[in-house]
């Protein structure tokens, strides 16, 4: 309501602005012939100046002033033929006048109803976070955690309410922070260092890099009957192309879960895609796809596939931008090779090379690691 | 607050509709009534971007995340000053301070035109609506800072980490005062060009336009070329990068300008010419402003690359440029020329600067924008770099350079260059003395180091001969002496302290590209390295935590000659998580007007580091020559000769004929 008024009065003194000038009695104006006469005195002064101090030859200032004198000249006989129609009334006039007071209202209004949206209310962070947690969103809790653990960052119990919180939504590299800061903390844990790994994971597009095997490597040593660990690490396997070591882990990780594990049908899963028949363009099935990180995971399987699918195409515009990055053009082939986008990974592979030439190190380095992944470049 | 900024917003732009038209009917009918409207819209337009902007800045300085432009751009964690910045430190609020200080100007013309005759100011309005009107519409079709976000994100994007500097408070407000002041030079061309005449007062009115915006534009500049100078982590100051291109031609055009229109304001001549220039002045700023923001240069400073606002300037640029010299082309044979001068005088040496500023200006045009044309047309994709300016731009330089003293010591109408060259003489001593004494004791071998301080010497000994010879030294009596020293025009002191400026920079230039060293190595705690006589020894790398960054600190301790530690210098390389980006905090410590320069690199598995240093001898001159071109520009503005070129307000009013509604 109070944004109304506000725009009510604004409308209002900014049509006054119009209004008011052509209301009132037209003030007097001086002709332009006026201004020039005061100018060519100024120059006739300015002369006299320059004169006096040597800036200007004797000969040269009288020439000079027989310039401006002929200009002053020119001037009176151009006045007394001008001064003319000073603003009749005409039908022009007003018509002019009224479309001028109507825009100002008429298109203030009709464009700012197409475009504004008056009736959200600003919303500054100091209050958003101030008001009653049982009406904040997740966001809005996690933010009021932040604000806590930034005033007391040793409070390792705070990181590790936080860290699985950061990994649902998908935040994983501050899910990463979160679990290190935890481990710092509170001390090691199973669970803890195969989230630290599920994050390093993520962060990296669901491809298992060293960093997160080291993660579950740790997590296995504290507890060997650790799930996730052991099906993150058979997904490495499985990333490297060791298909049947892969097959084999998943293998025995069936044998070992309980039957009410949550984790027996991810192994499902990934075990059925590893076993299914080659896909007829002969480079997807030798990497796992994308399944084999949805099925490990809480998320919704497309949740979690748009969210990859937004990181390997936000770093193919990186590379775009900046194709000088041998380790990053490795990174999209193999996130494509892995999403099961062989044409993609195809074409990521060529320009790839076309970026650093066909004849240089980095265009074999690229052909042999694509082949190692089951992809040639011209198909 | 966000959306009554948003309301003021569109209600300028309904505004800026109304001062284009009603002005410009009011100029057409000689209709009183019409043409007073331009003033109080021009200043209600004014108050109402301010609103809208300052409406942005809370909405930033408060973290509003409901706004999408605060939300891209900030982020709860930056310091105030940073998340203040932050509001033109991308595309959409940086349009709109484009817009607010071209309605501050608009206003400003306004508020005190009212000396002008009524037609010319009523044109002037007009033509500032215009653009104005344009560029309103091209925020809120294409880049408008106030769309908003529903529901809100609790937390916002960062903003670029090369950006959270001082540099971006400072930086572009000076560039943009600069670039869109030269806007009011053209819209008193086309109000000109529109009349069909050029007053004799028009000069007297566009020549302060020119210094302010030339005397913000060389501000700007030289503050972005210091802010890439550290921030950047290079060392370099000038990359002729095509932005900094886009903003160096609208100087050179500028200074053109500047130069004619000093001509046109004491003599009546080169109207015509100067007319020309303030139109295309301010079509580079224009294509200075397309160039950066439509994305067609990928660099730091496009924040945006949205082809649809690529097609919108493009479409301002050709109905402004187009348009303006359209009517330049149709208008300019009914002008009149003015005064005449032999070849050999001070209006012939200011045709002649002219002539080389207005040639180099096309040669940075073609290498800024032939590379793109290049690509558009066959898809190759060159750069042209150094190479290409230093032997187009350069050689065009160097004569001006060389010229640059006479010009002031010449005579209106006929001058006698052999009685300038007299008087010169002491300078070129001086300038001579000064390439000797190079040559043979600093540095025999660079040909280039002995020209160019010589060069340099050359000029500042020039403008200060320029001081020495108005005030009589030498001629007449000390007591005299001082009196007309202090009795000169501020115009002559604006011109010396420019010319000087220009001199400083060059001998910066020059210093530090002929005798600066540099040095890369690998260094671990507690060693010690040596650079052109100065003694560092790196103490270590700290860890900290910013408040929105870690960072590791790489500090440095400067060993004097005892020995013992006399200064500490620290280089970091920052981390800003949000952005996942690395930033390098060069370290600087300046010794005299020279600097030590620490770059660090990074950091290999055994715990030593990558280091770059750089010796940078007499750097601090070639800023510092800027903020005395700056000076003199000021100077200059404080002449009195500015103040008139009206007839009084009384003798007006007396004289006014009844007006009829």
């Amino acid at each position: 309501m109070l944004f109304w008024v506000i725009a009510a009065i604004l409308t209002l003194g900014a049509s006054l602005a119009v209004l008011l000038p052509l209301a009132a009695g037209a003030k007097g104006a001086s002709s332009s012939g006026d201004h020039d006469l005061e100018v060519y005195r100024d120059q006739l002064s300015e002369l006299d100046r320059d004169a006096g101090r040597g800036l200007i030859q004797p000969a040269e200032a009288a020439e000079a002033r027989a310039e401006i004198a002929r200009r002053i000249l020119r001037l009176d006989n151009a006045d007394t033929a001008g001064q003319a129609s000073a603003g009749q009334a005409s039908v022009t006039v007003r018509l002019v006048a009224t479309v001028a007071v109507l825009a100002v209202p008429l298109v203030s209004w009709g464009v700012y109803s197409q475009i504004g949206s008056p009736d959200l209310p600003a919303q500054p962070l100091s209050a958003r976070l101030a008001k009653n947690p049982a009406d904040s969103s997740v966001d809005e809790l996690v933010a009021r955690a932040e604000a806590h653990l930034a005033a007391n960052p040793s409070d390792g119990r705070g990181w590790d309410v936080l860290a699985p919180v950061y990994l649902r939504m998908q935040r994983f590299s501050d899910a990463v922070a979160a679990y290190r800061n935890a481990i710092r903390l509170d001390g090691d844990s199973a669970v803890r260092q195969a989230g630290l790994g599920e994050a390093i994971a993520g962060a990296a597009g669901g491809i298992v890099s060293a960093d997160a095997q080291d993660a579950f490597e740790a997590a296995l040593k504290l507890d060997p009957a650790n799930a996730k660990a052991s099906f993150y690490l058979a997904v490495a396997l499985a990333q490297e192309g060791r298909n049947k070591e892969a097959a084999t882990a998943w293998q025995a990780m069936l044998g070992t879960l309980p039957q009410d594990s949550p984790w027996r049908s991810a192994v499902e899963q990934a075990l059925a895609k590893s076993a299914s028949p080659e896909v007829a363009s002969g480079a997807a099935a030798k990497g796992p796809d994308a399944s084999d990180v949805d099925a490990a995971s809480s998320l919704s399987p497309q949740d979690r596939e748009a969210m990859i699918n937004t990181m390997v195409a936000g770093l193919d515009e990186k590379l775009r931008q900046n194709p000088r990055d041998p380790e990053g053009w490795m990174r999209l082939v193999r996130s494509y090779v892995v999403l099961g986008k062989a044409d993609q990974a195809r074409e990521a592979l060529a320009r790839a090379i076309a970026v650093f030439g066909a004849g240089s190190d980095e265009a074999k380095k690229f052909t042999a690691f694509a082949a190692s992944l089951g992809l040639t470049a011209t198909e | 607050m966000v959306e009554t900024g948003h309301f003021a917003l569109v209600l300028a732009f309904a505004l800026s509709l109304v001062q284009t038209i009603v002005p410009l009917f009011g100029a057409r009918l000689n209709n009183q009534r019409l043409m007073a409207v331009g003033g109080p819209v021009a200043v209600t337009g004014f108050a109402l971007t301010a609103l809208s902007f300052v409406a942005l800045a809370s909405a930033y300085a408060n973290s509003d995340f409901s706004v999408a432009s605060v939300w891209e751009n900030s982020h709860s964690l930056q310091p105030m000053i940073y998340k203040i910045t932050g509001t033109w430190g991308n595309h959409e609020g940086s349009m709109l301070l484009w817009v607010l200080i071209l309605t501050f100007f608009g206003a400003l013309v306004a508020a005190f035109g009212s000396n002008l005759p009524a037609t010319l100011r009523a044109n002037v309005l007009a033509v500032q609506g215009a653009i104005g009107a344009a560029f309103f519409l091209f925020i809120l079709a294409t880049s408008n800072p106030f769309i908003r976000l529903n529901p809100a994100p609790i937390e916002g994007r960062d903003l670029n980490p090369v950006l959270q500097d001082l540099g971006l408070a400072i930086h572009p407000p000076l560039l943009y005062l600069g670039y869109v002041g030269f806007s009011i030079c053209f819209s008193f061309s086309v109000a000109a060009l529109i009349e069909g005449r050029i007053d004799a007062s028009w000069a007297r009115w566009v020549r302060p336009w020119t210094l302010v915006a030339w005397m913000f534009l060389t501000g700007g500049i030289a503050m972005g070329s210091y802010w890439a100078y550290y921030e950047l982590g290079w060392g370099g100051f000038w990359f002729w990068d095509p932005v900094e291109n886009a903003s160096f031609m609208p100087w050179l055009a500028g200074t053109a300008l500047l130069h004619s229109a000093i001509v046109m304001e004491k003599r009546s001549a080169l109207k015509i010419w100067t007319l020309l220039l303030a139109i295309l002045t301010f079509s580079l700023s224009l294509l200075g402003t397309f160039l950066v923001r439509s994305g067609v240069l990928t660099s730091v400073h496009a924040f945006a690359t949205d082809p649809a606002r690529g097609v919108f300037i493009l479409c301002i640029l050709t109905l402004f440029i187009g348009g303006s010299l359209a009517l330049f082309a149709l208008r300019a044979s009914r002008l009149t020329a003015g005064g005449l001068f032999h070849p050999i005088s001070r209006e012939g040496a200011l045709v002649l600067n002219n002539l080389f500023l207005t040639t180099a200006t096309a040669t940075v045009l073609v290498g800024t924008l032939y590379p793109l044309a290049l690509e558009a047309l066959t898809g190759d994709k060159i750069s042209v770099g150094a190479p290409f300016f230093d032997l187009t731009f350069g050689p065009l330089m160097l004569p001006l350079l060389v010229l640059v003293p006479f010009g002031p010591l010449l005579a209106w109408k006929r001058g006698d260059i052999i009685a300038a060259s007299q008087r010169l003489m002491a300078a070129f001593a001086t300038a001579l003395a000064a390439m000797l004494v190079t040559g043979l004791f600093i540095d025999g071998a660079s040909v280039f180091a002995a020209l160019g301080i010589g060069l340099a010497v050359w000029l500042v000994a020039g403008a200060l001969t320029d001081l020495a010879v108005k005030s009589g030294v030498g001629s007449v009596a000390p007591a005299v002496m001082f009196r007309r020293f202090a009795g000169l025009p501020r115009s002559v002191f604006g011109t010396a302290l420019a010319h000087l400026g220009l001199g400083l920079t060059l001998l910066g230039i020059v210093a530090t590209l002929s005798f600066g060293t540099e040095k890369i190595l690998t260094m671990r705690a507690g060693e010690t390295v040596e650079l052109s006589g100065h003694t560092l020894r790196f103490v270590g790398l700290y860890p900290a935590q910013g408040p929105n960054y870690s960072e590791d600190r790489g500090r440095f301790e400067l060993i004097g000659i005892s020995g013992s530690p006399v200064g500490e210098i620290s280089s970091a390389k920052r981390f800003y998580p949000v952005r996942q980006t690395t930033t390098t905090e060069s370290g600087i410590k300046t010794l005299g007007l020279s600097q030590l320069y620490i770059s660090l690199g990074d950091e290999a598995k055994d715990g030593s580091v990558v280091v770059r240093l750089w010796w940078k001898p007499l750097v601090t001159l070639i800023w510092g020559g800027g903020l005395v071109m700056m000076a003199g520009a000021a100077m200059s503005l404080m002449d009195r000769r500015l103040r008139v070129g009206a007839p009084s307000r009384r003798r007006k009013q007396a004289e006014a004929p009844a007006v009829l509604p």
